[in-house]
């Protein structure tokens, strides 16, 4: 990235930078924050967080991460892992100030004629699902949840989770861009 | 077979991480938050340590220690009388007694609160 700040631990792996962590070197963890920051404040976004709730999620999500990283065993990938931490976060943050079953109940976003006629990419697909469709496909797609994780970590049935998971995998197939052509590849949002 | 792929199609798009503008700006936030909460960790492991430490010694002064350390330099005098009458090890006859016993055994109390109080409020 241009412009971004290159550290003494640039050409470490997540793993040696766990290690680092671990002994309490934080600057070797801010380098595992600048390599999957972005990865982690973009799931929030497509669980449905806005910017700043989805910055403010992933920032405590790496706080926490960093207080468990002796736990982190290397059996996935650090981002995954931190992504966990964080999907599961902000659906606690949901249920704490009871925006979650309203999500869940919500009906589906309409989505604009034009939207709907033309081949998009996975962010603007994901808006054209309903709330809880969204956080379904995002848990078990982007946070890497079983459906039997997402249904506790939503306190939804199995059965209901994946219909929801079905309903927005069609919604998404009909509407997603084909490979090569997704406006998602290469592009840079807003902060 | 076309619903798996673009399950793994799905699973790739998630896993390619938008660029935020301001990506720079947020890890050096995280890396700020980091650094004030171990400092401030360090400041309350220490200054717990120092109180411990000060209780724990205020304590065994408070509990009567002149009298104590002359009643076991009283009891060390009759157990070395006693011991003369024996045959003691070798090992034994290298060991203090009396009162520096006494003043060892404060030091080690107060390590030893330090160290526990600090494990405790790390352990938290």
């Amino acid at each position: 990235m241009p412009g971004a700040r290159t550290s003494r631990f640039a050409q470490h792996h997540d793993l040696e930078l766990c290690a680092q962590a671990v002994t309490g070197e934080r600057a070797a963890f801010g380098e595992l924050v600048r390599r999957h920051g972005s990865a982690v404040r973009g799931l929030m976004r497509r669980m449905g967080a806005e910017a700043a709730e989805a910055d403010d999620v992933a920032q405590d999500a790496f706080l926490a991460a960093f207080e468990r990283i002796a736990e982190f065993r290397g059996e996935g990938t650090f981002a995954a892992w931190v992504k966990r931490i964080a999907a599961r976060l902000y659906l606690r943050r949901l249920q704490r100030e009871r925006r979650l079953a309203p999500l869940v109940e919500a009906p589906e976003a309409a989505v604009a004629a034009d939207a709907a006629d033309r081949l998009i990419d996975l962010d603007d697909g994901l808006k054209a699902l309903s709330p809880v469709e969204r956080l379904c496909v995002s848990l078990c797609f982007g946070a890497g949840l079983s459906h039997g994780e997402a249904a506790e970590a939503l306190n939804l049935p199995l059965g209901t989770v994946k219909s929801h998971v079905k309903r927005g995998l069609e919604k998404l197939r009909t509407r997603l861009a084909p490979v090569g052509r997704s406006a998602l590849q290469g592009s840079r949002r807003d902060g | 077979m076309a619903e798996l792929d673009f399950e793994r199609r799905l699973e790739r798009l998630f896993a390619e991480p938008p660029a935020y503008a301001d990506d720079e700006a947020f890890a050096a936030r995280i890396e700020r938050r980091l650094d004030r909460g171990w400092t401030a960790r360090r400041l309350l492991i220490g200054s717990a340590g120092v109180v411990g430490g000060v209780i724990g010694a205020s304590q065994m002064f408070a509990s009567n220690l002149p009298h104590r350390m002359a009643a076991a330099q009283g009891s060390a005098r009759a157990l070395s009388s006693g011991l003369t009458q024996t045959e003691p090890a070798q090992w034994m006859s290298t060991l203090p007694s009396g009162g520096v016993v006494v003043w060892i055994a404060i030091g080690a109390a107060i390590v030893l609160i330090g160290f526990v109080l600090t494990r405790v409020i790390e352990e938290i």
